[in-house]
């Protein structure tokens, strides 16, 4: 008995040790920082990956038919590719990373279809996932890896046949660290020949080379023969992609110093995380007119907020984000976990960075409880209507051939202020800002009433060929689709085979009734719009909704409860709909109109109050000290 | 914690009242109705034909009904469903407040004059003099009216609380106090407001039963 129990003890010292030897082994060099804050010098040979998806060569300069990098050999040499790869940034697809707070979804349009469907792979309620729309991970690639920083869906390796030769060809649109990390000017993320047109063009393989200063890339695999294959250097494929290094950046050993820093400098997140907010009339408006967002201008820089570990587990900034990340940093880089801290901990943790600690004067502490931090502090000032916004995964900013226009597709509207969605069940929803997006598709309705997507290419050919006689309009605007158009497109896709076609636009839902004529349902889930919070730009305090008045808000004409949001469609009949803000915080019309009203009295409620007050205490204050002097009578008499 | 003292002390209060007034019974009606009937009655005082008197008896009613009104809307949501009071409760609960702000002004103007201590209300403190102090103090064991001297404390007390109970709320209204004062003051409005209810409440029935009895 007691030689088993020694047995027992010494194999499980025995697994112990080398379960945590294992640990240690599959740490690289980067995984982990030694604490110093210097910036490591990145003077490093690049590899290239072979045929088989594993390490290759190393980049020879000289090399005529060179291979472009590849970030997973050569960056992943020394930080873990695996660990990286199921970051925020990069795990839309993956089915087990949490969802968190509805963001910004990807943006499919055809203004001529009257398409406007918000997609995301990530399960927020409102948005499509892309198969169901028939786009595989390879399409929803080329269309918007523009603005990805890589992995995701670019990094799925496809069951079809079809589909994997195509990706032996393209390559996969690997995690591409330069995106983020590359301190040098000359990173290109959106030029005629940087990373968003190699995506667009379907040189996966060659998109992280191209964007980095000292590779340049030509062709694209879309114009290569039909028997292109990149790991077989052929002269006659001259369309095919060709990169071409910089030697001079090369040194003797054939290494390449870049210029890597561990924090993003914030020109990297504008890339893909850019806004331009249009004027009240639609009119175009100036990135040197607005101001960048208050921290910014205070120093401080995008990470110093979204900050993440190796696991690139970024701090997205919301709250009730801890309560669902594993980031350690997500409760303190809060809006409230920098300017106020943990208010319940032992030790004082706020005015981080330099953060004010605000006082917030005068603000009865019920604000706090039904309102976001941004509602008052984040976003464009709300204005009688909500304006048109341009983001730069949705209007493709930064990269070439950009329609400037104001109402180019897709129509983002913010700020509308909004309850937001629940993250985390008991807890309140709170009123924010959004941005908002009304939906636009054709699809079917299935048996539980759900709308499902008919995939784009059956609407490209049926419904394309009923609108055919729709023209695109200059401004990339919707093209006017009248009813009986919607009519006769129903019946086509009936006729081909979509049971139940039904069309979604401006918060209706069209579908044919029992006598085959059109009717239109206004409360189906599947209409609503679909919003998601937005946190910049931050505006001074100065600018904060109510700074010196309550009726900024509190009135019966201000913007934040009666401000007036368009119900965007192509739909000509419903153009000139509009819905109240008060209807996305679900208030009702009375309460919101009668508590507004109720303000103009409040200036005399105080002067009542105040001059009540003032008689009580005179009143008070006479008889209190009558009665000081009567007692002090008594008690003089007593000592005579 | 203040739901369960609200609703603790308002039931001790009630309690209370219901046994002094079964085991001490005034003058007027034993049964249950006839004595609400009087009671209620009783409200009308001062049943004086002038103009001053009617104006008096007037505010007097106002201020009774604007105090149902705000104990009703004030404590219904914090003692029945447990939350802070807002939407259609909280209107017409800040509607009320200042009406009633104003009617208990002048009710301090009014019967601050009657409600004054005298000496009949003070062999008490004879006797409390020389039982604490060691000043010579003339003995007056004579009874003291410890109905009329609660009523008038009472009535004193409330009009002391009206101070806190305004301010409260409306120094928070101005661009002074920061978010933990705000927290504060809302705090304070809270407890004396329950404290008013209760001493008015106590008031109200001593005022009925020297009525009663006189």
């Amino acid at each position: 008995m007691k030689r088993r129990l020694i047995a027992v003890l010494v194999v499980g010292l025995v697994l112990f040790v080398s379960v945590v030897a294992a640990e240690e082994a599959a740490k690289l060099l980067g995984d982990e920082s030694d604490g110093s804050r210097a910036q490591p010098i990145h003077l490093i040979p690049l590899f290239a990956e072979n045929d088989k998806g594993e390490k290759g060569a190393q980049i020879d300069p000289n090399d005529e038919f060179a291979m472009p990098f590849s970030t997973r050999w050569t960056c992943g040499a020394c930080h873990s590719y695996a660990t990286i790869s199921r970051g925020w940034h990069f795990n839309a697809v993956d089915s087990n990373a949490p969802a968190g707070r509805p963001g910004e979804p990807w943006l499919y349009f055809n203004s001529k279809l009257g398409v406007q469907l918000p997609l995301s792979h990530r399960s927020w309620p409102g948005t499509h996932r892309p198969e169901r729309f028939g786009l595989t991970p390879a399409e929803f690639t080329k269309i918007f890896g523009r603005h990805m920083p890589g992995g995701g869906p670019g990094e799925v390796t496809p069951t079809d046949t079809e589909e994997l030769a195509k990706q032996y060809t393209s390559g996969k649109l690997e995690v591409n660290c330069l995106a983020c990390h590359n301190a040098h000017p000359g990173q290109d993320q959106g030029s005629a020949t940087g990373y968003a047109m190699q995506v667009t063009k379907g040189n996966l393989r060659w998109a992280a080379a191209a964007s980095s200063e000292f590779a340049d890339v030509t062709g694209s695999v879309a114009d290569a023969g039909p028997t292109y294959d990149p790991f077989m250097p052929d002269e006659t494929e001259k369309k095919a992609p060709k990169v071409t290094y910089d030697r001079k950046a090369f040194d003797a050993r054939g290494s390449v110093f870049m210029d890597i820093v561990r924090e993003a400098p914030k020109q990297r997140c504008y890339f893909c995380h850019s806004d331009l907010t249009c004027g009240p009339n639609d009119e175009k408006t100036e990135k040197w007119c607005s101001d960048e967002d208050v921290h910014m201008t205070a120093g401080l820089t995008c990470v110093d907020c979204h900050r993440n570990g190796l696991a690139h587990d970024i701090v997205r900034g919301y709250d009730d984000e801890a309560a669902i990340s594993g980031n350690a940093m997500a409760a303190a880089t809060s809006c409230r976990g920098c300017h106020l801290g943990d208010e319940n901990g032992n030790r004082p943790t706020g005015g981080r960075l330099g953060a004010p600690v605000p006082e917030h004067k005068g603000i009865p502490a019920v604000h706090f409880d039904r309102l976001t931090c941004t509602a008052c502090h984040s976003g464009p000032f709300p204005s009688d209507q909500p304006v048109l916004a341009k983001t730069s995964r949705a209007h493709r900013l930064g990269t070439i051939n950009v329609n400037k226009e104001t109402r180019v597709l897709p129509h983002i509207y913010e700020p509308v202020f909004a309850k937001e969605a629940v993250i985390r069940a008991n807890s309140t929803p709170t009123i924010g800002p959004n941005r908002m997006i009304w939906p636009a598709f054709w699809g079917t309705l299935d048996p539980n009433d759900a709308v499902v997507p008919i995939a784009m290419a059956a609407v490209t050919e049926v419904v394309g060929a009923v609108l055919k006689d729709v023209a695109p309009t200059d401004t990339g605007d919707w093209s006017e689709l009248k009813e009986e158009q919607i009519l006769r497109a129903l019946k086509a896709l009936g006729a081909s085979g979509q049971a139940k076609a039904v069309y979604v636009a401006g918060g209706t839902l069209y579908q044919l009734d029992e006598a085959g004529m059109l009717a239109g349902r206004k409360d189906h889930p599947a209409a609503a719009p679909y919003l998601w919070p937005i946190a910049h730009s931050v505006r001074p305090a100065a600018q904060s909704l109510g700074v010196g008045k309550c009726t900024v808000c509190h009135s019966t004409n201000s913007a934040f409860f009666f401000g007036k949001v368009d119900v965007d469609s192509p739909v000509a009949s419903v153009a000139k709909l509009t819905k109240v803000q008060y209807e996305f915080q679900k208030a009702s019309h009375a309460r919101t109109w009668v508590f507004a009203w109720s303000f103009i009295f409040r200036p005399w409620f105080k002067v009542v109050a105040i001059g009540s007050s003032a008689l009580i205490g005179i009143v008070l204050l006479y008889f209190g000290l009558r009665a000081l002097g009567a007692v002090a009578r008594v008690l003089a008499e007593q000592n005579k | 914690m203040f739901q369960v003292l609200s609703i603790l002390a308002l039931a001790a209060v009630l309690v209370g009242i219901a046994a002094h007034w079964v085991l001490t019974p005034a003058n007027g009606s034993r049964c249950v109705l006839r004595g609400a009937v009087h009671a209620f009655s009783l409200l009308l005082i001062e049943q004086r034909s002038s103009l001053l008197g009617a104006l008096k008896k007037l505010c007097y009613l106002v201020t009774a009904v604007c105090f149902v009104v705000l104990a009703i809307t004030g404590f219904y949501p914090t003692l029945v469903k447990g939350e802070h009071i807002s939407g259609f409760l909280m209107y017409i609960h800040a509607t009320f407040a200042p009406i009633f702000a104003l009617c208990m002004a002048i009710l301090a103007v009014t019967w601050a004059g009657g409600h004054r201590f005298t000496a009949e209300d003070c062999p008490w403190m004879s006797r409390l003099l020389r039982r604490v102090t060691r000043l010579q103090v003339v003995a007056d064991n004579r009874p003291w009216p410890c109905s009329l001297l609660l009523c008038k404390a009472t009535f004193w007390l409330v009009m002391f609380l009206m101070l806190p109970l305004i301010l409260s709320i409306v120094v928070s209204m101005f661009h002074i106090l920061g978010t933990p004062w705000q927290h504060w003051t809302l705090a304070l409005h809270r407890w004396t407001s329950l404290v008013f209810v209760l001493a008015v409440i106590i008031h109200t029935y001593l005022a009925i039963r020297i009525r009663m009895a006189s």
